[in-house]
């Protein structure tokens, strides 16, 4: 990828968080099994990422990486607080079950890491850009993963029960897994999947 | 038998396999041993420390929203500390293995360890905190242990290249997973 040309665009496809870097992939695998969850951690995850990232923008960049690190955590963990009320009034019976996937979505890898090593070296309008399409890249497969998941594994679409024959195990955590792993590698294919080998230089550390 | 059923207890209280909690990093610690050892004793150390300090911060704060903040400051303490403790002691060798401590601090294991525990462990001492904090970290080292055992197959020229790597590891992950909850 850092090869290729950059494009505000990557993170919505050619970079994106979920198939690419394999970040953030707890909330996908564990809550994004209904359409309603998906939404919530949608909503939580474009807030809270959107608003610290910017806002981390303006921590001054003399200051040592740890305490920058630091700094961007807890103005991550401060942004979380307004938009958890928020979120308990727009999907008050979805939040208890996303558990502690809710809070774990202001420590995510874009904040913690893609902040400092990509967002940060931009100008400011071409990095709010950027981080827009990585965002929404996430919210896409996060979506697209929910629906399948719901559809096929409660034999439901948001909530309205459909007549098909369900697999239970596929709303699990290791149903999960299984539908990332197939979907990671069915996204390579598309990306002509032989010019990328083993693919472990994307890897998060989140 | 004892040790059979504590062994599955273990296993089924797994916060990887279970909760997909810190997987990247599991997978850059599967890479090799060396890599293992580091990451997995790093690891450790930020759930146990953390796990120490969340003790604290849910009995004076209990269930509030200001307690993630809380967890960031206390990792965010051991994180400085952990850096000062390495240049100390490791000398030249600083450099080398400082990035086990920022790719550890902030993970998924870490503050996904210390918002369990502070759901189970709440009213149960200080010692079941600690203690909870040393089996999350056992829990990362066995499970980078099962991949790892894997990991040159699932990496290697007889895996089409779509499917080579990740992809692979997630679906060995997801069976593995699969096995746990029939265990359950």
């Amino acid at each position: 990828m850092n090869k290729d040309k950059f494009s505000v665009f990557d993170g919505l496809w050619k970079d994106n968080t979920i198939l690419s870097a394999l970040m953030v992939i707890s909330p996908v695998i564990v809550c994004g099994n209904t359409l309603r969850n998906a939404l919530a951690i949608i909503y939580a995850f474009s807030a809270i990422t959107l608003f610290s990232v910017v806002i981390a923008s303006f921590v001054p960049k003399n200051l040592p990486y740890t305490i920058r690190t630091i700094i961007n955590a807890a103005i991550a963990s401060l942004v979380y607080i307004p938009v958890k009320h928020m979120a308990v009034g727009f999907f008050p019976d979805v939040i208890p079950r996303t558990g502690i996937y809710f809070p774990l979505l202001a420590v995510n890898s874009i904040i913690i890491l893609h902040t400092e090593s990509k967002f940060f070296k931009m100008k400011k309008p071409e990095m709010i850009g950027s981080l827009v399409f990585y965002i929404l890249g996430f919210d896409l497969i996060m979506l697209i993963i929910s629906v399948i998941r719901e559809i096929f594994g409660h034999g439901t679409l948001n909530e309205n029960v459909i007549n098909i024959n369900f697999i239970s195990g596929l709303s699990e955590p290791f149903g999960g897994f299984v539908l990332l792993g197939l979907l990671c590698g069915l996204y390579r294919k598309m990306r002509s999947g032989n010019r990328i080998s083993g693919g472990d230089k994307n890897v998060s550390d989140n | 038998m004892f040790l059979i059923t504590e062994l599955i207890a273990f296993l089924c209280g797994n916060l990887i396999l279970n909760q997909a909690l810190g997987i990247s990093t599991m997978f850059t610690a599967a890479k090799d041993r060396k890599n293992l050892i580091g990451t997995a004793a790093v690891i450790t150390i930020f759930t146990t420390f953390a796990s120490a300090f969340a003790c604290f911060i849910d009995l004076i704060f209990p269930q509030t929203d200001i307690r993630l903040l809380l967890y960031v400051v206390a990792v965010g303490i051991i994180y400085i500390g952990l850096l000062f403790g390495l240049k100390k002691f490791s000398g030249k060798n600083f450099v080398k293995y400082r990035k086990y401590i920022h790719i550890s601090a902030f993970n998924c294991a870490v503050m996904g360890t210390v918002f369990t525990i502070g759901g189970t462990a709440e009213n149960a001492g200080f010692f079941r905190y600690i203690s909870a904090g040393i089996e999350a970290g056992a829990g990362f080292v066995l499970a980078s242990l099962i991949l790892t055992a894997a990991y040159k197959r699932l990496d290697s020229e007889k895996v089409p290249p779509s499917f080579r790597g990740f992809p692979a590891m997630l679906v060995y992950l997801g069976i593995i997973s699969m096995a746990l909850y029939a265990l359950k």
